[in-house]
Order: C-alpha cells, then structure tokens, then sequence
C-alpha cells in the first residue's frame, strides 16, 4: 500500500539532502549512527503517509529514498541493508518482511542483507511505525471512546468502515489488523469468531 | 666540574664538537663516584669519543647525561670485575683538583701536606697552570655576547681560554652566523669564570682569620712549619705572601678570591666521604670529585678500555689549538698564517685583473690541492691528519662532476655531502661485542639524527612523509658503500623508535606499507588540518552549481584535490582520509565521479 495518503508535503531532515548520507557508511560508528537516522527517517516518513508496509521496488522510487534535488538515491542493496537492520533487535524490530521475507532475498541481520545487497529488491514489508502491541493499544482506546464494549465488529468495520475514518488505524491492512487482534486477544480483551472476510471481533 | 652536563642530539646522543669523532658504544652502564653509585646514573649508554666520555641515560637523558672530559684526566684504571662485581673503567681528574680534594677534611691540611708537601705548591706556583688549574674549564653556563647582533651565546664547552689562541676553531654567532673575534669570547669567558668563582664566596672579611691551621690549604709549607706566624696567602703566581684581607695579590694582581673556593669545598668532604650505598645527590654540583667509575654491567668494556687508552695517547683535543695544516704561500718557502693569508692574498690579487687573474687563481687553486692531495696520501699518517682536506676536496670534486654531468637531483647533493658526517654514523665494529641490540639502538638513533638534520631536510622534502624503503635506500648511499644495512636491521631499528622516544616513528598503513614521518605529525594533528580545511569550504562557495546547501555541508574532496593541496602524494592522502574516515571524522560518498569525502554530517546531525 504504497500510495501516498496525506496531502501535506512530508518535511524532510537537513540531512537527507547531504549526499553522503545515501552512501553507507564503513566505518562502524558513522553507520551505526546513519542506519538509526535512516530508521527514524524512514518510519517518521510512512507515519506521514500511513503507509503500512512497503512494495519492492516501486517503493524504491519514492522521494524517501531517492533524493532528485540532490540527485542521489540510496541504493537498492543499501536499502536492503538498512531495512535488515530495522528489523534487527539492534533496530528494533520496526520491520518485518511479508511471505517469510528470507526466502525474497533479505534476512533479519545487517549482514545478509549486505551480502544479498546488489540483487533485485523485490517484496514487502511492514514498517511498523507503531508495533503491533500500541496499535492494539490504539484500538482498544477507540472502542472505549465510541462505547462499543461487547459489541461484534467486523474486520471492515475497523479497517475501511465509516466510523474509524479519522482514526489512525484507518486503512490498515487487513493481514496487519488481524495481527493486532491477536494482540488484543492475548490480552484477553476480545475475542474473535468467524472466518474469512466475516471474521468478527467482539471487545470486553 | 669534572663531570659536565652535555648536550643531546635530537635522537638523544651526545652531540659531538666539532673534530670529536665517536669510538664506541656500551650500553648497561652504570656511574659511580668513589666507591658510591651516583643515584640516577645507573642505566644508560656510554659513548666513548676522541674527546670524552659520556654517559646518556636510558630513563632521563635529558636531565642525567654527564661527559667527563678526556683533557682532565689523569689515569685511566681498568678493573676486570670480580663474582658479582662487574667490570669498570676508573677515571681519575688530573692531580691539580685531587690535591685540593685531598685537602677537605678537618685534619686533611696535615695529611696532605705530609704526605706530600712539595706537590701543591709546585702546582700552584707554576704559572702555567695559574689560571686554568681551579677551574681549567668555562661553565657550561658561560655565554658571550655577539657584537653584530647582540644575541647572547654560550661557549663551547670545549673553549679553554688559556690556551685558546688564533687557530682555536670558534663556532659562529648562533643568531646572525657571523664568527665573534677571539678576543671577545676569551674576555666573555673570563669574565663568566671570575663570576662563578666569587659568586659562592662571601665579602673578603669573612675569609677565615684565624690560625694559621685553618690556612694551611693556601698551600703554603711555611706555614705549617710555623703554626704561629702571621696568617699569610701566597699568590698563585708570583709567590708573593699576601695579607689575608686583599682581594688580589699585591705583587703580581692576581685574584686570590679563587683559591678560597677550596676552603668551601671542605663543607663538602663530609657529605661524599660518608659511608652509604650510593650518593644523596648527583655529583654535579660539587667540583671535586675523587675518581668516576663506569661499571659495565654488560660488557665491553675491554674494548671501551682500549679504545679510550687510544684516545688518551692521541690526545686530539689537542688538534682544536694547533693551527692548521701550513699552506704554501704566493713565494715558495714562506708560508702564510692563518688570518693573514687571506689579507696577502687579496693585496696580490689586485696587481692582476680581468681574465689573466681569473686564471691565475684558478691554476693556484690547482696547484693547491695537488699539494694537499699529494702530501695526504705519502703516507698513511699523513692521511689522518690531513683527512679533513681531502674530505672537503673530495666532495668538492663530487659536486663538480654532478654540475658537469647535468643530473643533480638534491638525493645525488645529498649523497655527497656524506663523507662530512662519516664521524656519526655507528658501524658495528664501534660497539661491544655481539650485543645486536645495542647495534640496534644505535642505528635507530642514527637514523632519527639523520631525518631531523635540519641541514638536509629529508623529510621536509619529501612533504613530511616518506616510505620506509626510500629512507633505507637514501640511508645506505649515503653510508657511501661501506657498512650497509641489511634491510632486517633497518626496520627492526625503526621500529624501535617508539621505544627509544626518538623524534620521527614508523607508521604502517592499512595497506601494509611503511612510512616515516615526524613524532610531532600525529593523526591529530592531520585531522586537524583536514578539518579547517573542509570547514574553509563552508565559506567558499563552489565553482559548479551544487545541489546542497553547501553553506551547511561545504564540500566532499577526493583523495586527489586533497593531495595537491596538502602537498602530499595521491597514496598517503588516501590514506590520511581514510585514517580521519575511521576515527569518525569524515565520512565518504561513493558518487559517480568517484570517491568523496565530507565532514561528517552523518553523526553530527544539523539542526
């Protein structure tokens, strides 16, 4: 879902326009520091467009990583780098390939990504802004605020429906809101029946 | 002042006068006074040379090196070491200061002047040694005053104004290089001695008035054969039995405020005589010392032995007052003295102008050296002493090829300026036996004085900087084919710069390669420049238009525009920048056009 969502032009860091930026770095402090602005960068850049996960390789094309003002792009082998890092423990687990990821070609650690690093970067990716417990978090403060306890919502009604338009959550993924219902009912704080499209959900 | 401070090269050697040549090296070495370890001087080199001997210690050279001067000693003993006891060389001062030593302790006058009564007076009533015998040597502290440009020199510490004469060779003025007349540094001299002589000595009314017993080290027999008689000091020179009070002898106006320094010095006897494993304080300050011994610990010292009883039969300290090697004049069998040849000369050459006298002086010059070149080399003797000469031709005759061949590149200037520092350099067979370390050091300390020799400028040449086989190559030229380095020897010896705090050091780049540059050229110090210079670029704005905010970021440089400006070679800027890359300093953009290097903006984040 890699369609720009929000009018408003994102604003992005000083340093995104400085052209070392988009080579990574070799020397293990730098890049430490570099992949930590690229993470921040990139997640604070798909919080402003709602963008749940990422589609390789047209994400490739967005302003987030090619920078056609300055003329340099953050290669596709970088990018993989620094989304392996991302979902590293270092990173913080903010990224998760979709389909098992591994198989696509990009691991959970910086260095295969690194050694896979100049193949195509295809497939998806969830870029979790917000991990799947605040989201679960988020929900459950919206069916507190709309009083809708003990009510059986459907997964369209959270997602796409009328009275979550303004919400965060608006427009989230389905695969993505099942997983944050799953976190919901861990807690035991609702509790899902049904299958398929009509997988229903009832909150207590 | 028997034993001297001395002066260190930048690679902590002794600095040599000029004519002093080196004849060996020992290291292990420790210094006693007496019977008594001097503390502080237990561990360092010895460096025999054809003047001195000197001890450089390993810890502080700088503040513990202390040379005795091979012109004031008397005998040298050779003690072959017992069980634990190791070997050592004795040196013992020349009589004069031995009688006044022995003249210290309370009772010392009777002592002395029964065990030999003729000898001091004999001494001091020689006029030969009248001036030079309570301190035959200036301070090192003695300075004079150039008449040029006023800036205040010291004296050689090898000036002896008492025999110093016309021929004494006399080093220019340090400030302007303009050579002081003699007189002057005598007269400078002089007057820095009398100085240091009254200075410790109280207004002639404290002089000890007493019995005639505490006089007896004025030195007068008399005196003692008549306990009674009116206190008298007999002058020096002339003899003459002086009322006390004076200042200087009535007869002959000699200073006798000199010889009352002996009287201070009986304060002193207490301090060194008494018993202890070693001394409370270097021996330095106090002039009388009774001998000096250097232990060697680790051996060598049969050949030290040796070679410095060689030195004391050639006695070439003697060479620095002899004038030089007689020139034949314009008529043959005249021979023209020093200063005044050239003021002859010059009258001659006016009789002559244009191209006849260009010519003339041209076939004298000839003449000259055929001369030299010929009596050098009748025989082997001949050629030692006049070895100087056929240097200087030698490398005259060197340069004058490179002018006619076309090729004189400053490595081939440099490599013909060799022979003048032949006395340097450490050969193998200068140092105690099989001791590779010691080989070792030397040639690392040899090496570190001929980097820093500001007069070649090695390093200054070569942008501060230069690879490790282009040094060894250079370095064994100049040895002129003899004694070559193996280049095993050399790197271990540079290696051990770092170890021997030597003022150059070794440094290996990423790559592997060996590079030498100044101790004071640190990384820091390189990324320091780096940085002012990249931050000069915030402010100059690029020639081509950029896409950034340059004003924010400055510029990336490539390993190329940092070499030319910097002065350096395209390999070692690429490896400084990495180096300042690694430490975080800079950070890289492999863009298009190559490789490029910035401020590192990464993790210094703009606000």
């Amino acid at each position: 879902m890699s369609t720009e969502q929000n009018p408003k032009p994102f604003h992005f860091p000083p340093h995104h326009s400085f052209p070392p930026f988009f080579t990574l770095q070799p020397t293990s402090s730098t890049r430490a520091s570099q992949l930590s602005s690229w993470s921040a960068l990139i997640l604070s850049y798909c919080a402003h467009h709602r963008l749940f996960s990422l589609r390789f390789p047209s994400a490739l094309a967005l302003p987030l990583f090619c920078n056609e003002g300055l003329g340099r792009r953050l290669r596709a082998g970088d990018v993989k780098a620094v989304l392996a890092w991302m979902g590293s423990a270092e990173g913080g687990g903010r990224v998760e390939w979709v389909d098992g990821g591994g198989k696509k070609g990009v691991g959970t650690g910086t260095g295969e990504g690194e050694i896979l690093g100049e193949e195509g970067l295809t497939g998806r990716c969830w870029v979790f802004w917000r991990r799947a417990e605040e989201w679960a978090a988020v929900v459950e403060e919206w069916v507190e605020r709309t009083g809708q306890k003990g009510v059986v919502l459907t997964l369209y009604e959270i997602g796409e429906g009328e009275g979550t338009a303004g919400e965060e959550f608006h427009g989230m993924d389905g695969e993505l809101l099942r997983r944050v219902l799953g976190v919901v009912v861990k807690r035991g704080r609702a509790q899902v029946f049904g299958e398929g499209d009509g997988l229903g959900v009832k909150f207590f | 002042m028997f034993l001297r401070q001395i002066d260190l090269t930048t690679a902590l050697r002794p600095l040599l006068l000029p004519d002093e040549t080196l004849l060996f090296v020992q290291d292990s070495i420790g210094l006693y006074e007496g019977k008594y370890k001097i503390p502080h001087y237990q561990n360092g080199h010895a460096y025999l040379t054809s003047h001195r001997a000197c001890y450089v210690d390993n810890e502080e050279p700088r503040k513990y090196s202390v040379a005795i001067s091979l012109k004031e000693v008397e005998r040298v003993e050779f003690y072959a070491g017992f069980l634990k006891s190791s070997p050592k060389v004795t040196f013992f001062p020349k009589l004069s200061k031995r009688a006044s030593l022995s003249l210290r302790g309370p009772n010392s006058a009777n002592i002395s002047n029964t065990a030999s009564p003729r000898t001091p007076p004999a001494r001091y009533g020689s006029p030969a040694h009248s001036l030079s015998s309570p301190t035959p040597q200036v301070s090192v502290k003695a300075t004079w005053i150039c008449p040029i440009c006023s800036f205040s020199n010291p004296v050689p510490s090898n000036f002896d104004p008492s025999t110093a004469n016309i021929h004494t060779p006399l080093p220019p003025c340090l400030a302007c290089g303009i050579k002081p007349p003699l007189v002057h540094v005598v007269k400078a001299t002089i007057s820095s001695m009398t100085n240091r002589q009254s200075a410790p000595i109280a207004p002639v009314p404290l002089r000890p008035q007493g019995p005639a017993g505490n006089f007896a080290p004025s030195t007068s027999s008399d005196n003692l054969s008549d306990p009674f008689a009116t206190p008298t000091y007999r002058c020096p020179r002339c003899t003459f039995d002086n009322d006390p009070a004076l200042v200087s002898c009535e007869m002959c106006g000699t200073s006798l405020v000199a010889m009352d320094r002996r009287l201070d010095l009986r304060d002193g006897v207490n301090r060194v005589e008494s018993p202890g494993p070693s001394l409370g304080s270097a021996p330095l300050d106090h002039d009388i010392i009774e001998s000096i011994k250097f232990s060697f610990r680790d051996g060598g010292e049969k050949i030290f032995h040796e070679r410095l009883k060689g030195a004391m039969v050639q006695r070439k300290w003697l060479l620095e007052s002899a004038p030089p090697v007689p020139k034949p004049g314009r008529n043959s069998g005249t021979f023209d003295d020093g200063p005044y040849a050239g003021s002859g000369e010059s009258l001659d050459r006016n009789k002559s102008v244009g191209i006849a006298a260009l010519e003339r002086r041209g076939m004298e010059l000839r003449k000259t050296n055929e001369l030299v070149i010929g009596n050098a080399f009748e025989d082997l003797e001949a050629l030692m002493t006049s070895a100087k000469e056929i240097i200087a031709l030698a490398e005259q005759f060197a340069s004058q090829r490179n002018i006619t061949n076309g090729n004189t590149t400053e490595t081939n200037a440099l490599v013909s300026q060799s022979a003048s520092a032949l006395g340097l350099v450490t050969t193998k067979d200068m140092l105690g036996s099989g001791s590779n370390s010691l080989y070792l050091s030397e040639l690392s300390r040899n090496l570190a004085e001929f980097l820093t020799d500001d007069a070649r400028g090695i390093l200054r040449k070569e942008g501060g900087i230069m690879s490790l086989v282009d040094l060894w190559a250079i370095f064994n030229r100049f040895r002129g084919g003899v004694e070559l380095i193996s280049p095993t020897d050399f790197e271990k010896a540079a290696q051990l710069w770092d170890k021997l705090k030597l003022p150059v050091r070794l440094r290996k780049f990423k790559s592997g390669l060996l590079a030498v540059q100044g101790r004071d050229r640190t990384d820091e110090k390189t990324i320091a420049s780096l940085q002012s210079w990249l931050n000069s670029l915030h402010s100059i704005p690029p020639p081509d238009k950029v896409s950034w905010d340059w004003t924010m970021f400055g510029k990336g440089v490539t390993a190329q525009e940092t070499a030319e400006h910097f002065g350096w070679s395209v390999g070692v800027a690429t490896e400084e920048l990495e180096m300042a890359e690694e430490r975080g300093v800079l950070c890289r953009e492999q863009s298009f056009d190559g490789l490029r290097f910035w401020e590192n903006w990464i993790v210094n984040l703009p606000t």
